[in-house]
């Protein structure tokens, strides 16, 4: 278990690139090391009992156990499988999951434990039961993976499934929240209410909600299987411990002193007293006066909703009440005494606005969801639902076979129950591969779809960007108001203000800043952290400090006085206010101090007292996942780590935190900065850093550039040949920018670069760059320059695509008869590598073995395709070969139409391959450039970065290095200390070098006309500039058509590109037709080029469906001189006037005769009036 | 169906060796028991558009 971070393979280089998975990873270790224990502890046991002889058996679950993957099959058992072959073969990368169901008769000793499986549950790459934990680079290639593996994602099915991050509400800290839904609670009900979300230590949470009434008093909330339960606040606090009127009286108006009225921090009225005494009069009026009484209402009323309680006394279901479902993340009745007074104190505040609601969509109070918890909570449920289970078929076969059945026959209960556990990790399986819960989940989650995505591999930026990423929830996307997209200060370093999506999920998908850690349950050393050791410690050390602790029953007072501390939603004292200030630098102090026992990553709240702010207190948090970051704590910077601080979000909110550009922020004298930002690049994300001087950009572009980095076709993986993904984005010839910035040697961004350094000319040269528009070189792309290919997989499996049940075997073969194949079948049935398979043309054949029929099944797609493997699985099958995966390349060489950008949100559209001759070239060295941009995108965009690049890189290739590009980096210290002169800008220190080399200082160059050889009016900015080639492709895109199939019932043209179709030409574009006067245009749009049709309608009684066709016996035309026989006239007639005479034939839409049958069908009749006047 | 399709080879995913199957044999490594195959580059000439 003790394991150092260093130790987890790979290089030091890949260490800060691990950094960034490890929440993914540590919250799956947690799961296998302990949490899975855990959560078996907490499940309950059931409890099945003979209907005559009143035996009793109990069944519960303990020892669990999950097993490295391994092979299946009886050969290859124990040998363990690898992530590979998973991918390749289509399956998932899983292991297996056992556990001791232990069974016990009559609550007597002796205990019968019988292994059982569970069937599989899917093991996190990299994680502690995976083959690749402690892998090496060269030990991961030589099991066909990148060298660079982060793991941190489920294989399922084949795919690279990851769970999502999501946003939930700050575990054990109480939300004062103001919403409009609370009031409809019932009668009575105000919008106002405390909430504070508890967790298990099995990651289970129940929410706890202490409403406000009109009346003055307050109900709990908590839900019991989906439903929400409310109980007067009064009784709960009576049955929680035994106490007395008066004390309750007493704690609950603690926080009001005469003396402290309307003070700074005063948080208690007058009011309170009355409210107090409602509250005691609310439980005397049911006529409850004892704790005992109080606990027995309670364990009446929720006896009928919990299962297997039914034989319990009142006041033992209201314990179990009281300990499943209120404040579950204390054991002690006490401290869930204290803490729902304390949330009371808390609603009353907020109701007499002495203190501010709290705002859930910060930062500040939330936390996030983690694959390895996820996991836990679902597995829990599930184990729990087929212990239920089994307890209920138990039941039904003593009611319903009372002769054979015998409970004390172990082997038929086991029998009988074992049926179904292996279901149990199928579900789990499912879930991670689905990402959703399945239905009559019991788990207390945001949403119930969309837990899980899959981790593309477009591009490397884009798959870190998966696991860097935190959603705010399904349902605020459906949201009308903008309030939770906001980009709040509580986020500042926690997730990258930059890189968020623009469109539908902006501002709700963001980003972790590249510093943002997750706190987790391990410690620095590698050791599952002791919560109770942590507890003692920071208990001794407050103690030590002034803290009353809250345990011995003592009369304290409440702020303005004294502040409450909470540890980890337990109330455990009361700190004097005046010495508050010294005790949180002290326990600061501590947290650097490795000796302490106070963990490194404890948040230390400290809510000052405010008129009218934040509820003031003390909050102590050491729980796993919260978002924590790293600062340099300048008071004590020779602590451990040299004074870097983990901060939480929470603490945040009211340090001091200096920022490190040398000013203070605007502090001012009274508040000095204690803490200092490393470095200022680590509020952006990975892939934001990434973005050379974007401090020199506009704010929206390096936005943009956020999105098209994560489009960019690159060097998508090092392990391309042996990777069977469905389809993935080649780079041919990608180079390493000569301007960067640190993070890209930082995060090995090198071994999957993006992009090209081209020439690119600034200048308005043949008209085809108007508008983003963008000429490339011809000779530049002959030569190789954004060659790119799409690798697309088909699998094949014969045995999946025959129909269920038969015994119909498909089998690869060629057709020996059929020479036609040949030239594209091998003799196996499948294509020849290296052929190239025009559309079309057979990509694979099949011999059906029952019909004997060989059928060849063609290649999808409109383009030519180059098969560059063929992988045969033999290990889904026993017999013959069913399992194929064909990968064909496509080549995707520069187009017009393909899109390319610029890495400063400046994309653009190729708009022609210019010949290389008839570019401009550089008076002096003769140079063309790759590419020509319009000199119009930069005025309104704004992007210095990029020229500023553009200049560096010409500097940079001229002197053969590299050129550092980090943004902030004139704001920052040199390593000598001083900052640079403000005076000198970025141009001044790139431009000598130019000059140097004999160039222009501002990067201009003379150039020539390419087609007139003369010189150009003005001097060229010209220079090289690090260029993505998105994955937009016209081969993708383009749509055309003229004729082609049609919806059989309205004869219109179907849409859709895959199958041929239009685009619609809508009542936008008829309007506009129709205000140009285009009359004949529009009728050709609309009618000829549609459904256009004559019908035949009888002039008599007007109809369009009553004519028909009558059929003539004999042909009587014969052949004339070789001609072609005449055509005999349609002979129509009416049915319902029995005669052809009024036949007419009029053109119109097919669409109107369908209308017409419609509405025949509702009995309406559509009549014509046919006249040959025009204005009939 | 026709008789004897000519045997087609093909390469270990695991070990590399070389395996030559025929129709209807099982889909295993002969040398290392793997199941997964690729098939071998065609040996026929394979001409690429020039231009």
């Amino acid at each position: 278990m003790a394991e150092t971070r260093e130790t987890s393979g790979g290089g030091d280089e890949m260490e800060a690139l691990r950094e960034l998975f490890r929440p993914h990873i540590e919250s799956f270790d947690y799961f296998i090391d302990a949490g899975m224990e855990v959560m078996l502890r907490s499940i309950n046991a059931v409890e099945v009992r003979h209907p005559k002889s009143n035996t009793s058996l109990r069944i519960w679950l303990e020892n669990p156990e999950l097993v490295s993957p391994v092979k299946e099959g009886r050969k290859a058992m124990r040998e363990p499988l690898f992530p590979y072959e998973c991918r390749q073969a289509g399956t998932s990368y899983r292991g297996k999951f056992n556990a001791d169901v232990c069974f016990q008769y009559d609550d007597r000793p002796p205990v019968i434990r019988q292994r059982f499986n569970f069937g599989h549950i899917p093991i996190m790459l990299k994680s502690k039961l995976c083959h690749l934990r402690r892998a090496d680079a060269q030990k991961l290639t030589h099991h066909k993976e990148e060298a660079t593996e982060m793991g941190g994602y489920f294989i399922c099915g084949g795919l690279e499934r990851l769970v999502r991050l999501l946003i939930m509400q700050r575990r054990h800290f109480p939300l004062s929240l103001v919403r409009g839904s609370y009031s409809n609670r019932g009668l009575g009900y105000t919008d106002k209410a405390v909430v504070i979300r508890c967790v298990r230590e099995d990651q289970s949470a129940v929410t706890v909600r202490l409403y406000y009434l009109q009346s003055g008093s307050a109900r709990v909330g908590f839900r019991v299987r989906g439903k929400e339960f409310l109980l007067p606040v009064g009784i709960l606090l009576k049955a929680l411990i035994d106490t007395n009127d008066r004390e309750i009286y007493a704690s609950l108006t603690r926080c009001y002193s005469e003396t402290h009225q309307r003070e700074k921090g005063s948080v208690g009225t007058q009011l309170v007293r009355e409210r107090a005494k409602i509250i005691l009069d609310e439980v005397r009026s049911l006529s409850l006066y004892t704790s005992l009484q109080c606990l027995e209402h309670i364990g009446e009323s929720f006896q009928p909703i919990m299962y297997g309680l039914e034989k319990e006394t009142h006041s033992a279901v209201g314990e179990i009440v009281l300990r499943d479902y209120v404040f579950v993340h204390l054991g002690n009745n006490h401290d869930k005494f204290n803490l729902l007074i304390f949330m009371l104190q808390k609603l009353f505040a907020l109701v007499d606005q002495t203190a501010a609601p709290d705002n859930a969509d910060a930062l500040q109070n939330q936390e996030v969801l983690l694959p390895g918890h996820l996991v836990t909570v679902y597995l829990k449920d599930k184990l729990q639902e087929w212990l239920s289970r089994s307890r209920e078929f138990l039941e039904e076969e003593l009611k319903n076979n009372e002769k054979d059945f015998d409970l004390h026959n172990m082997a038929q209960v086991k029998k009988l129950i074992d049926k179904n556990a292996a279901h149990v990790g199928r579900l789990v399986e499912n879930m991670l591969k689905v990402g959703s819960l399945a239905a009559g989940s019991a788990v207390e989650l945001p949403q119930m779809v969309g837990l899980t995505i899959q981790a593309e591999r477009l591009n490397f930026l884009r798959f870190i960007s998966h696991f860097r990423s935190v959603h705010r929830g399904a349902y605020f996307t459906k949201m009308r108001t903008t309030s939770v997209r906001k980009l709040l200060p509580e986020s500042w370093g926690f997730f990258c203000p930059v890189h968020t999506p623009d469109g539908e999920p902006c501002g709700l998908l963001n980003h972790m800043s590249s510093t943002c850690r997750i706190t987790n349950y391990y410690d620095s050393r590698g050791y599952i952290k002791d919560y109770l050791k942590y507890k003692k410690s920071i208990l001794t050390v407050l103690v030590g400090i002034g803290m009353s602790p809250s345990l011995p029953k003592l009369e304290t007072s409440g702020p303005p006085e004294a502040l409450n501390v909470l540890l980890d939603g337990c109330v455990v004292g009361s700190i004097i206010s005046t010495k508050i200030e010294q005790a949180v630098m002290h326990i600061r102090g501590l947290k650097l101090s490795a000796t302490s026992g106070i963990p490194d990553d404890l948040e230390v709240g400290y809510v000052p007292l405010t008129m009218g702010g934040a509820y003031p207190g003390l909050y102590l948090f050491t729980s796993p996942s919260r978002f924590v970051r790293p600062v340099r704590n300048i008071s004590n910077p020779f602590g451990r780590n040299q004074g870097v601080e983990l901060i939480g979000s929470f603490e945040q909110a009211y340090m001091e935190i200096r920022c490190a550009d040398g000013g203070d922020g605007g502090r001012k004298d009274p508040f000095p900065a204690t803490h200092e930002e490393i470095h200022p690049t680590g509020i952006l994300s990975v892939v934001a850093n990434l973005t050379p001087w974007s401090d020199h950009n506009q704010s929206p572009r390096n936005m943009y550039q956020c999105q098209m980095a994560k489009q960019t076709m690159g060097f998508s993986s090092q392990a391309l040949q042996f990777r069977a993904d469905n389809k993935s984005y080649h780079l041919q010839t990608p180079q390493t920018p000569i301007v960067r910035t640190t993070a890209y040697t930082k995060y090995c961004i090198d071994e999957y670069p993006t992009g090209t350094n081209a020439i690119v000319a600034v200048l308005a040269y043949t008209g085809y760059d108007m508008e983003d528009a963008m000429i490339l070189n011809k000779s530049s792309v002959d030569r190789g320059m954004c060659r790119g290919q799409i690798y697309q997989v088909e699998s094949v499996d014969l045995a999946k695509n025959h129909d269920r049940g038969d015994k119909e075997v498909k089998i690869f073969a060629r057709s020996n008869l059929d020479k036609s194949v040949r030239s594209s079948i091998d003799s196996d049935g499948l294509p020849y590598i290296g052929q190239r398979i025009n559309p079309g043309e057979p990509l694979y054949s099949s011999y059906n073995t029952l019909s004997g029929t060989i059928k060849p099944t063609m290649m999808k797609g409109l383009e030519p395709a180059i098969v560059d493997y063929v992988a045969v699985d033999g290990a889904s099958s026993k017999q013959s070969l069913q399992k194929v995966n064909i990968r064909l390349r496509r080549p995707r060489n520069p187009v017009i139409g393909d899109k390319f950008s610029s890495r400063h949100g400046q994309k653009g559209v190729c708009s022609q391959l210019w010949p290389d001759i008839d570019m401009p070239f550089s008076g002096v060295t003769g140079m063309r450039p790759d590419l020509i941009i319009n000199p119009h995108a930069f005025p309104s965009r704004m992007t210095i970065g990029m020229l500023l690049e553009s200049i560096a890189a010409k500097g940079g290739s001229l002197h053969g290095k590299f050129v550092d590009a980090t943004p902030f980096s004139s704001s920052t210290k040199n390593v000598d200390g001083d900052l640079p002169h403000e005076s000198k800008s970025l141009v001044d220190e790139l431009g000598p070098l130019l000059s140097s080399y004999g160039f222009n200082y501002h990067g201009l160059e003379v150039l020539y006309s390419g087609v007139y050889g003369t010189e150009l009016a003005c001097e060229i900015f010209i220079g090289p500039v690090y260029y993505q080639r998105l994955r937009h492709m016209v081969s993708d895109k383009f749509q055309v058509r003229s004729t082609g199939i049609t919806d059989p019932l309205t004869r219109q043209p179907v849409g859709g590109r895959k199958h041929g179709g239009g685009i619609r030409f809508g009542e936008m574009e008829r309007d506009s037709i129709l205000a140009h006067g285009a009359a004949y245009l529009l009728h050709d749009r609309l009618h000829t080029c549609s459904d256009y049709h004559i019908a035949d309608v009888c002039r008599l009684c007007g109809s369009v469906l009553a004519t028909s066709i009558m059929q003539h016996q004999k042909r009587a035309v014969r052949e004339i001189g070789g001609l072609p026989p005449l055509k005999t006239p349609k002979k129509v007639t009416c049915q319902a006037c029995r005669t052809n005479k009024g036949m007419e034939t009029v053109a119109m839409p097919y669409v109107f005769r369908y209308l017409a049958t419609e509405l025949a069908a509702m009995n309406i009749k559509i009549s014509l009036k046919l006249s040959n006047r025009a204005a009939a | 169906m026709d008789p004897q399709p000519e045997p087609v080879s093909y390469i270990c995913g695991d070990c590399g060796a070389e395996n030559t199957l025929k129709q209807g044999d099982v889909i295993q490594c002969r040398e290392c028991g793997y199941r997964i195959l690729y098939k071998k580059r065609t040996r026929r000439i394979v001409q690429y558009e020039a231009r």
